[in-house]
């Protein structure tokens, strides 16, 4: 790039679309990678509690709790990311809301209404440990998990909508009418929601076990550490199979609903029969597929159940219509990516529930529990992936086949949309280090009171109950 | 009569006017901070406030959301033109939620005095800026500024100008003084005695302030937009603009005589009436002399929804959130001693 084309992009009449779209991409990744735990932790920690009720267990009871701290830094944490996520859709792209805010906004005023569930409910389970019967607790908690499921639903639905947009009447570019219901439910609801919520799910499982898989590599080796992994460990391990049909439906269904993102996750340049699946590798402008492995004929047996199965390229599109190459590369790898770690998943599962079936014990082989740690940064990775490759094969379209994102986008100058990107940066890195560095410091406190006792776990927490005494301050 | 649409706007009135009380006294707690000082009492003032805030921490959020969600379902035009008029104001609103989320959580993660000091001045500064220019919002869209898709002049004529600074100077006393307000009852709570003399001075010095500011955004109003000013004092809003009026000196009044009773009802009531007056004066139009209600208003199978919404709401969350006042209460009476 030379000096000049570098300047024209900070004038103050250049377009802030490239900005906004960094902006956006930057935020909603960030507020992503807490959904899982957000949505998907308090059923792992109900779980857990429940075990402790119907076994009487002591150490199932302290874990659930201990997990519930965690649950809600990780919700007022993510209720800010959330909150920034909300604004952006005004400052950034004001006019794809007030075009189709009647619309891509129903699923966000259910959205609204499971968030608001949920933030009290976190506050009523962490100030209950001790104040309510153990069974009224367990039972107020539940409320949690429908909450998190209607949250999602919410979200997913709106970003359904986006992928398929449907329920609306438009005269010469104007929303006219909104059948409320079938824009709720659009065709791409049915796949998005349910891969989704698999994947929070089998992520927050992971996750969660894979700090007990250190546990385990560093010698604990007791009830605690036990039970703190096969929990959650089994929960994710279960859902993977599942996944994986789950995700070849969702791809299956891209075929007739965005073809286009489908012939970028394949990178299919011309549409053709004996189509070949390419793993990994890059398109050019050309066409040309550069690296990578190409398996012949797979795409179009994956697609048609037949060699001779024809599969849409992205030349099938008109340029204006289609990701661009850049953007089908970044779409094709992201897919590859999510793919690739749903397998390694898949295999991680085998091997667990073989030795946990066979043998009716853990597994004690320590690469088990190599991987098994790093199963929680694998689901990450390939929740991110998944979103990208939705989200970026959609371009240019911010909402499928109606407005292309340029024509959302704010007309704030780029200068103040790079000025703001760099400030969030600034500050989402802060942000991250401070809960990275307080649930450290929780994990330290826990390590420490499981030699001696201590203040309850959830005491000082946000949400949590406020201790009784004043710091500092004399009782008069 | 628009039924419907007038209840969604009624709703998202009630959202600001919820946000704008309840997070007023967050924010208010955040000011008293920043003023709290270096001083032993300083510090025990701080401590108070840290304490009274935990449990609540950016739960208050939720009203914002509510009101932002509300607005772009129930009235998208209105959305789309306000932040194409006012996406500076709402850039730097944002900047102070997310750094006081930030610095709150590491208040309590920092060790060494001089980041803790840093994590103070952060918080309390970032507490100064959020209300300020979300009031501002306000204020620039009562003055008439914005247009239906886009600024009338230019975007910083829209946000930076009288209207914008006085809403926002108001809001500052506002939440300064029931930050105040409900900073007494918390150290009342917690038996903190000396305290509780602190926060009322501080309370009654608000007030002052408030009640002055107040007649200055009045006068402001008067020259900028006369027409909101009539509404105001003889329209709709009067009801609204009564009961500041009375309600925020009687609040004074019961702090300055000790009197511990509905001074926390009453200092709700006083900030969310000022809310709700604005509101009531400016209907029917969202946008003064270019948008009203029914030009806004999204079309009926969105409505529909919203209502179901609303009315699950008010059937699941009110409970709900009565179980976790009683459960706060109770915690105070008889948790453990330590």
């Amino acid at each position: 790039m030379t000096d000049g084309m570098t300047s024209t992009l900070w004038l103050a009449g250049e377009s802030a679309l490239l900005p906004s779209r960094i902006q956006m991409a930057f935020t909603l990744a960030s507020h992503v990678l807490l959904v899982p735990l957000g949505v998907a932790l308090p059923a792992l920690t109900l779980l857990m509690e429940g075990i402790g009720i119907a076994r009487n267990d002591p150490v199932a009871l302290k874990i659930a709790r201990r997990w519930s701290v965690v649950m809600a830094v990780q919700f007022a944490v993510g209720a800010v990311t959330g909150t920034i996520l909300s604004f952006e859709f005004g400052i950034l792209w004001p006019r794809m809301m007030g075009r189709f805010g009647a619309a891509i906004g129903l699923g966000f005023a259910i959205e609204g209404l499971a968030f608001f569930l949920e933030a009290i409910f976190i506050g009523i389970y962490l100030y209950g440990w001790e104040r309510l019967p153990r069974r009224t607790h367990f039972l107020l908690g539940l409320v949690l998990v429908p909450a998190g499921l209607l949250g999602a639903f919410g979200v997913l639905s709106a970003n359904a909508w986006m992928n398929t947009p449907g329920g609306v009447t438009l005269q010469s570019g104007r929303l006219v009418d909104v059948d409320a219901m079938a824009a709720l439910f659009t065709h791409a609801l049915g796949y998005e929601f349910w891969h989704f919520l698999v994947a929070i799910y089998m992520t927050a499982g992971f996750a969660v076990a894979s700090v007990y898989a250190v546990a385990w590599l560093r010698g604990r080796r007791d009830h605690y550490q036990r039970l703190a992994f096969l929990v959650p460990f089994t929960v994710a391990a279960a859902l993977t199979p599942f996944q994986l049909v789950i995700g070849d439906l969702s791809a299956r269904a891209l075929v007739g609903d965005q073809p286009a993102k489908f012939a970028a996750m394949e990178i299919t340049w011309k549409t053709r029969d004996q189509n070949p699946e390419v793993v990994g590798g890059l398109i050019d402008d050309a066409g040309n597929v550069r690296f990578g492995l190409s398996i012949p004929v797979l795409d179009s047996l994956l697609v048609g159940y037949s060699p001779n199965a024809v599969v849409r390229g992205l030349t099938d599109f008109a340029a204006n219509a289609r990701p661009s190459t850049v953007e089908a590369n970044i779409t094709h790898l992201a897919f590859d990516a999510m793919v690739g770690l749903g397998t390694v998943g898949a295999a991680l599962s085998a091997w667990y529930f073989w030795v946990l079936l066979r043998r009716r014990r853990l597994p004690d082989s320590r690469w088990f529990y190599r991987l098994a740690a790093l199963s929680g940064v694998g689901c990450y990775l390939a929740v991110e992936s998944g979103w990208v490759t939705t989200e970026v094969g959609r371009q240019p379209w911010i909402v499928y086949g109606l407005m292309r994102v340029s024509d959302a986008v704010t007309s704030a100058p780029a200068s103040f949309v790079w000025t703001m990107l760099a400030t969030l940066v600034v500050i989402y890195g802060l942000l991250a280090y401070f809960f990275v560095t307080l649930l450290l410091r929780l994990a330290a406190r826990w390590r420490r009171e499981d030699l001696q006792a201590g203040p309850a776990p959830e005491e000082g927490a946000p949400y949590g109950p406020r201790p009784a005494r004043l710091p500092g301050v004399e009782s008069s | 009569m628009n039924l419907v649409p007038d209840l969604i706007a009624v709703a998202l009135l009630l959202s600001i006017t919820a946000y704008s009380t309840a997070g007023g006294v967050d924010f208010g707690a955040g000011i008293w901070d920043l003023l709290a000082g270096q001083s032993a009492r300083g510090r025990q003032a701080r401590a108070l406030i840290d304490h009274a805030m935990a449990p609540v921490w950016e739960v208050n959020n939720v009203w914002l959301v509510m009101a932002i969600v509300l607005c772009w379902t129930g009235f998208p035009l209105l959305f789309q033109s306000t932040f194409l008029s006012l996406y500076p104001l709402f850039a730097l609103a944002l900047v102070g939620l997310i750094l006081r989320g930030a610095f709150f959580a590491f208040r309590h993660v920092a060790d060494e005095p001089r980041s803790h000091r840093i994590a103070d001045l952060v918080f309390g500064a970032s507490s100064v800026l959020t209300p300020f220019f979300f009031a501002a919002s306000l204020g620039a869209i009562a003055s008439g500024q914005v247009g239906v898709n886009g600024p009338s002049q230019s975007v910083l004529a829209a946000s930076f100008n009288p209207m914008s600074i006085s809403f926002g100077l108001v809001s500052l006393a506002a939440t300064a003084f029931s930050g105040a307000s409900f900073l007494v009852g918390d150290a009342r709570r917690y038996g903190a005695g000396e305290l509780v003399g602190y926060f009322r001075r501080r309370a009654v010095a608000a007030a002052a302030v408030l009640i002055v500011m107040g007649s200055v955004a009045l006068v402001t109003i008067g020259l900028e937009a006369p027409a909101l000013l009539r509404s105001m004092l003889a329209g709709r809003g009067l009801p609204f603009a009564l009961a500041t009026m009375i309600l925020t000196p009687l609040v004074a009044v019961l702090h300055a005589r000790a009197i511990f009773r509905w001074y926390r009802v009453l200092t709700v009531a006083a900030v969310g009436s000022m809310v709700m007056a604005w509101g009531f004066a400016q209907s029917p139009y969202m946008l003064p002399g270019r948008l009203t209600i029914a030009q806004a208003i999204a079309p009926p199978g969105t409505q529909a929804l919203l209502l179901i919404v609303g009315a699950g709401l008010v059937v699941v969350i009110v409970p709900a959130m009565a179980l976790l006042y009683y459960l706060d209460q109770r915690s105070a009476l008889d948790a453990p001693e330590a």
